[in-house]
């Protein structure tokens, strides 16, 4: 930094800094004046709420946590748990310099969405993941976490179908299979690492989508 | 204050309400319009987010709006909160109501097809001999329509068909990529036509009653409009028997509030307009409800099958050979059963939307995954091909709308119950649809991926009509055929709960056209003194 530049920034500090903290925290109002209706612009008011209306906010980059964060998986059981991970591991590995499922967290974040979700949907993984499981210890007398490739293959290929959205298979494990490879790779690809990767290999704005706020909710929902 | 009486009162702002208003206060008529929801700013209350920002990963919150499977979560706010504004259904028999309170309404989102309804559809009862047929003909909308068609834009092509009217297009002569070439031969090999599809081009990206109808309604100065109030009932002078305002409640602070009318127009949507006669009238011997002498409002609930359908894949477009040249574009297959011949397992018909995609292929197409998916995706992307279903469904008594006394909404309003079901011949025109879509495609030389015979649940078109029928028998119809209500002559119902078929075609521009028509009745009427 050059010197002039060092002696406009020391000199600016103190009065933005009071500036900003005189926005943050108002003084306290006695209760008399706090029913009052708030002054008109035009009249005179406090130093510190100069320039307050005019305030262009200046931007802060924000970040999700993901990218530092694990989420913690609370919703299956261990033995649930370490078969989504293992699921998870077969059906979506690292490509072309794209993470994987487990990479990208998707086994957590999946325990994280369905403990939100419908007890139907509950239901369903629970079911599903149990007889992946049992099925594993059926052929394979180890559990689904411990089979190698070729033993997940067999337990998983008969069970894929082709659907189209909104129909997915009618047979209840087909139907698991088929959604949680759905979720698993939805969960993987809206992720952060995946829009990383992308961003590294080129691919322009990968995931941005038009977000619409909530629009004048209504207040009495808060209540 | 005192209460004024206004001149009209407009219940609704989407297309139906955006007509109504433009036209009458044309015509020097003063509006008010009440709307349930509140004003978009397209600037605060939209962004562009990375999918990852968003709290469930795109996924929606779980539980959230089960009947909008159009619902994402970027979108997730703008559609009606299933909590706040519930309704009921019989079980085993869901049915998806999806509903926008924004003020514009659905007219923000369309689809844009527009298509005019032909005699066909008019005259359905004179060809097939099943339900009733339309008081009124194409001859008789075809001017309104054409008018329409000019406010909105409609790209679209001329192509004779009696069952696909031509209208007032912008014309579209963009060239037929090759794979379309392809469909359009095997489609003349089966005798059938294969169109240019048409939609509403509207002006900045937006056809809808916002951008289009209510500016000009403003313009004259003659139109009041209020968001956020969410009407409850309709009031009738107990002397006269008509209609004379319409009580309502502030949506966020819950203040009831009352407004009088000389004429009151309800253009809430289909099902929202019957559910307000349906709260607004007492019980006589043959039903529940305002202007309901006839005894058929809520009945005759339709709207169309949509969901079945196939993805296919253009061979030659496979592993990076898909060229702008041969794949691309979009196309429509308008009815052509039941048209010169008679199919054997089902009477009406279906249209085909056909679309030729540059796109990667969904993973749902390939029964895989992991390493050998991606390489199949690899392969077919750019290749694809799909053809779906949009069938009419028949008008029965018995699919009907009625009041749910034991649940409300969050401002106290009883809901509706919805209690209705796709039949055999919804069914059995499913599958014909699919069975045709494949033997076209075959024809043409494409490989078919997938394929669904199932319709989505009813509703889910979102295109409900036909529980406010018009006719011109009062004893069998609500409406007489100007869109005023039999029973109270200064009542108007312009939404698409006047219809008594519904066709294959998005209803948009027959909602439009109505309603203009109506309201040039209506203004006539007013400046006669009839009304």
């Amino acid at each position: 930094m050059r010197r002039r530049d060092f002696v406009k920034a020391i000199v600016a500090v103190p009065v933005a800094a009071r500036t900003m903290f005189g926005q943050q925290a108002a003084a306290p109002q006695s209760a008399a004046t706090a029913a009052l209706p708030p002054a008109a612009e035009t009249a005179p008011t406090a130093t510190h709420d100069k320039g307050f209306f005019d305030y262009k906010a200046h931007p802060i980059a924000a970040s999700v946590p993901d990218g530092f964060a694990t989420t913690q998986a609370n919703f299956f059981n261990k033995q649930q748990m370490a078969t989504l991970r293992k699921l998870c591991d077969v059906l979506l590995t690292p490509l072309n310099g794209y993470p994987g499922a487990t990479q990208a967290g998707a086994p957590e974040f999946i325990d994280f969405l369905i403990g939100a979700s419908p007890a139907d949907r509950q239901h369903m993984y629970r079911a599903g993941l149990d007889r992946l499981n049992a099925n594993a210890e059926k052929q394979f007398h180890v559990p689904f976490a411990q089979v190698d490739a070729v033993q997940a293959d067999k337990l998983i290929r008969p069970w894929l179908r082709i659907w189209m959205p909104d129909h997915p298979p009618k047979e209840r494990f087909a139907s698991f299979i088929n959604l949680a490879h759905q979720d698993i790779r939805t969960a993987t690809m809206n992720s952060q690492a995946w829009s990383i990767a992308a961003t590294a290999t080129g691919e322009r704005a990968p995931g941005i989508g038009l977000y619409w706020s909530p629009i004048d909710p209504d207040i009495q929902m808060y209540v | 204050m005192a209460e004024e009486k206004v001149d009209v009162l407009i219940i609704g702002s989407g297309h139906s309400g955006g007509m109504a208003a433009k036209v009458l206060t044309e015509k020097g008529i003063s509006c008010l319009m009440l709307n349930a929801g509140p004003v978009v700013d397209f600037k605060k209350d939209r962004e562009l987010k990375p999918v990852y920002e968003l709290p469930y990963r795109g996924f929606n919150m779980p539980g959230r709006l089960p009947h909008v499977f159009q619902a994402n979560e970027f979108n997730a706010n703008i559609w009606v909160d299933e909590k706040e504004v519930p309704y009921t259904y019989t079980p085993q028999q869901s049915y998806n109501w999806v509903r926008v309170r924004l003020f514009g309404g659905r007219s923000l989102f369309w689809a844009r097809q527009s298509f005019r309804l032909s005699d066909y559809e008019f005259k359905a009862k004179d060809h097939d001999g099943f339900g009733e047929n339309w008081p009124i003909n194409l001859a008789d909308l075809a001017p309104y329509y054409s008018r329409v068609e000019a406010i909105f834009r409609v790209r679209g092509q001329a192509d004779g068909l009696p069952q696909y009217p031509d209208g007032n297009f912008v014309v579209d002569d963009s060239p037929w990529s090759g794979s379309m070439q392809r469909f359009i031969a095997a489609g003349k090999k089966m005798n059938v036509p294969v169109c240019k599809a048409r939609n509403a081009m509207g002006v900045d990206g937006l056809a809808s009653s916002i951008n289009l109808l209510l500016p000009d309604a403003f313009a004259t100065g003659k139109l009041t409009a209020v968001p956020n109030v969410v009407v409850r009932q309709l009031t009738v002078d107990k002397n006269t028997g008509l209609a004379d305002g319409a009580l309502f409640v502030d949506r966020h602070s819950r203040r009831e509030m009352s407004v009088k009318a000389r004429v009151v127009i309800l253009a809430a949507g289909c099902l929202e307009s019957t559910r307000l006669l349906l709260n607004s009238g007492l019980e006589n011997s043959k039903g529940v409800g305002l202007a309901n002498s006839s005894g058929v409002l809520g009945h005759y609930l339709i709207d169309q099958v949509y969901g079945p359908g196939i993805v296919c894949s253009v061979p030659e477009a496979r592993d990076g050979k898909a060229t702008p040249g041969l794949m691309g574009g979009s196309a429509l297959v308008p009815r052509f059963r039941n048209i010169t011949t008679k199919s054997k397992n089902f009477i009406r018909g279906y249209a085909l939307n056909v679309y030729s995609s540059t796109r990667p292929m969904d993973p749902r197409n390939f029964a895989d995954y992991g390493e050998s998916l991606q390489k199949k995706m690899d392969s077919y992307e750019g290749s694809g091909f799909s053809i779906s279903m949009m069938g009419e469904v028949l008008a029965h008594y018995d699919h009907h709308v009625r009041i749910d006394k034991n649940v409300v909404d969050a401002w106290d309003i009883p809901v509706l119950h919805v209690d209705t079901k796709y039949t055999d011949n919804e069914f059995k025109m499913a599958s014909d649809a699919v069975d045709a879509s494949i033997a076209m495609a075959e024809e043409a030389g494409f490989e078919v991926l997938s394929k669904n015979y199932d319709p989505n649940p009813p509703g889910y078109s979102i295109h409900e009509q036909g529980t406010c029928r018009m006719g011109d028998n009062p004893k069998t119809s609500v409406l007489n055929k100007w869109n005023q209500s039999h029973d109270i002559k200064n009542l108007y119902v312009v939404d698409a709960s006047s219809f008594v078929s519904g066709g294959w075609q998005n209803p948009t521009m027959t909602i439009l056209a109505l309603s203009m028509r109506a309201s040039e009745h209506l203004a006539e009427q007013m400046q006669l003194r009839n009304i």
